[in-house]
């Protein structure tokens, strides 16, 4: 019997520079039930939200949202920890303001994880080398230690770090 | 238009998350996340009629680290969930700390998408016999398509305010000590979903320790002032209440406000709200930065942080929180110092463990709500490393 799809989805979020003190984040969503695109620009170091704005194109929905306007209180907020409490909290609660949200929450993801790739860049690969890095990025950030399976006790790399 | 004139992408992430039905009874679920750094893959079973996981697996393409791999085991602790109300927090909590947050994150998405198919077969299957059913309609009856965590944060504990503990009774050890070690910032479980150590527990650790109070600051939960007194009663111990509140600028411990306050708020209305009922405003870790990097990467220097205009509506600025770096501690009271505004210090206490890491060292006598606000307003306290000076001492 042929397995068809009965449903499938599509993000992608692609974070781009513009200048020396901006960035945009932008995620596009397809999947079976609808088509939204959102698009957010934070300048730096803040990672304040300059501006945001989005586009509903197709939706299941019936429900008649402005974009536009579902956005406005994220305007001004800084992407950092709890970010997305703060737009869960900003966006309205209707089926489609969640979908819009979550992808505010993906182009914030995008964001930090561009951050985090740079910092990534800088362990050595040598794997002694970069045990050693690993290990100094938790004894610097205690978070880090027991918040996954790589960073808790068993791994080799917090094998020489104690915690209280 | 030039070459020169594109600008670079700096990172790119896809995800694909395809449903197809198994059998009668059963839908199956790929994921793939594909960004720059990770490359993963889930397969997942669940029942359409109950929406149980019935089967995982995943694995790594490429990781962060070597030790990524460690993540993938703990994918079996979720089979057997079924999705309905805690599911998202469930998974994230288990899935997310004890195998990885990614493959957390990628599990619920496939859990969410298999929710949205086993709606779509439905509506496919009642249109027959109901022509006039719309999609919508049945998306719409059932709430959100996706978006589990949203529901889940909506129906987050939420207790009236019964406030007016300004006169709760003295606690023994507040009235014998004149100086007061206090903790201003401690989550208790279930009050905040996040942390692992009862209230009981809790207090029971400061007690031993030697703190001489410490201070309710739970997520979205505010404490009666009956619970506080039985607590108090029961534990022989200064136990005062706060609530941290996220608003638009980062989260707010406040003190001595009678309104309940709802959901997100604007600082600037929160201001409001703490002017009115005499209250006071501390701004929590102000600086916490991200996981593997923090602000002072991205280039944020202390002259540039006091220009930001959420310290024109706080009366004090956390400066020691143990759930930040040392070195975002250290910007936090530069610009604290720079600002000439008060600090304080909690420890953020999330687990028994925790608590009185970090600490206020009070000069005036606190015996009840009151007096907290009052002192606070004072001035007359600093942050203190509790944990490490008791160490120090014995």
């Amino acid at each position: 019997m042929p397995e068809i799809l009965s449903f499938s989805r599509n993000i992608c979020t692609v974070v781009e520079q513009i200048g020396d003190d901006s960035m945009t984040s932008s995620c596009r969503l397809q999947d079976t039930l609808m088509d939204a695109y959102v698009e957010i620009s934070v300048k730096i170091p803040d990672l304040e939200i300059s501006g945001i704005k989005g586009r509903l194109e197709r939706s299941v929905i019936g429900e008649k949202i402005d974009v536009e306007d579902a956005f406005k209180k994220i305007m001004g907020t800084r992407v950092g920890p709890g970010i997305r409490k703060i737009i869960r909290g900003f966006i309205g609660n209707s089926a489609t303001e969640k979908q819009l949200a979550y992808m505010v929450e993906e182009c914030c993801s995008g964001l930090i994880l561009s951050f985090t790739k740079d910092h990534l860049k800088q362990i050595p690969k040598d794997p002694k080398k970069a045990k050693h890095a690993f290990e100094n990025m938790v004894k610097a950030n205690p978070r880090l230690y027991k918040s996954c399976a790589a960073l808790s006790p068993g791994s080799p790399l917090v094998d020489n770090i104690e915690f209280d | 238009m030039e070459g020169g004139d594109f600008e670079m992408i700096t990172f790119t992430r896809n995800k694909v998350v395809s449903v197809w039905r198994k059998d009668d009874d059963t839908l199956g679920v790929h994921g793939i996340l594909e960004d720059d750094i990770y490359s993963l893959e889930i397969d997942v079973s669940l029942s359409l009629s109950q929406l149980e996981i019935l089967s995982i697996a995943g694995k790594w393409n490429r990781a962060e680290n070597s030790e990524c791999r460690r993540a993938i085991p703990f994918l079996q602790e979720a089979v057997g969930f079924k999705m309905g109300e805690g599911f998202t927090q469930r998974v994230q909590k288990l899935i997310g700390r004890k195998s990885c947050r990614h493959l957390a994150d990628m599990l619920l998405e496939c859990c969410y998408r298999a929710r949205d198919t086993a709606r779509v077969i439905r509506w496919e299957a009642e249109k027959e016999r109901r022509p006039d059913l719309s999609l919508d309609e049945v998306v719409s009856e059932q709430g959100d398509p996706s978006s589990g965590p949203i529901k889940d944060f909506q129906i987050s504990s939420r207790k009236p305010l019964k406030r007016g503990a300004g006169d709760l009774p003295l606690s023994k050890k507040a009235m014998i000590s004149g100086e007061m070690i206090i903790d201003l910032h401690v989550h208790t479980s279930p009050a905040s979903p996040c942390s692992s150590a009862s209230v009981g527990e809790t207090i029971e650790e400061a007690k031993r320790i030697g703190l001489d109070g410490i201070c309710l600051t739970d997520h979205n939960y505010v404490w009666t002032a009956a619970e506080v007194e039985r607590l108090r009663e029961k534990h022989d111990f200064l136990i005062l209440r706060g609530n941290e509140i996220t608003t638009d600028q980062g989260d707010v411990l406040v003190f001595g406000v009678e309104k309940e306050i709802e959901g997100i708020i604007e600082l600037k209305e929160l201001r409001q709200e703490v002017l009115k009922a005499g209250g006071f405003m501390i701004l929590a870790h102000p600086f916490r930065g991200f996981l593997t990097f923090g602000v002072g990467q991205l280039g944020l220097t202390v002259e540039k942080a006091m220009e930001r205009p959420l310290f024109e509506f706080v009366d004090a600025v956390e400066i020691m929180n143990s759930k930040v770096t040392e070195k975002e501690n250290r910007f936090a009271a530069e610009v604290a110092e720079g600002l000439n505004l008060q600090v304080t210090g909690g420890s953020d206490a999330h687990a028994v463990s925790g608590v009185g890491i970090y600490a206020t060292r009070f000069s005036d006598r606190i015996d009840n709500e009151i007096d907290l606000i009052r002192a606070l307003k004072k001035g007359n306290y600093i942050p203190v490393a509790f944990r490490e000076g008791m160490k120090k001492r014995s």
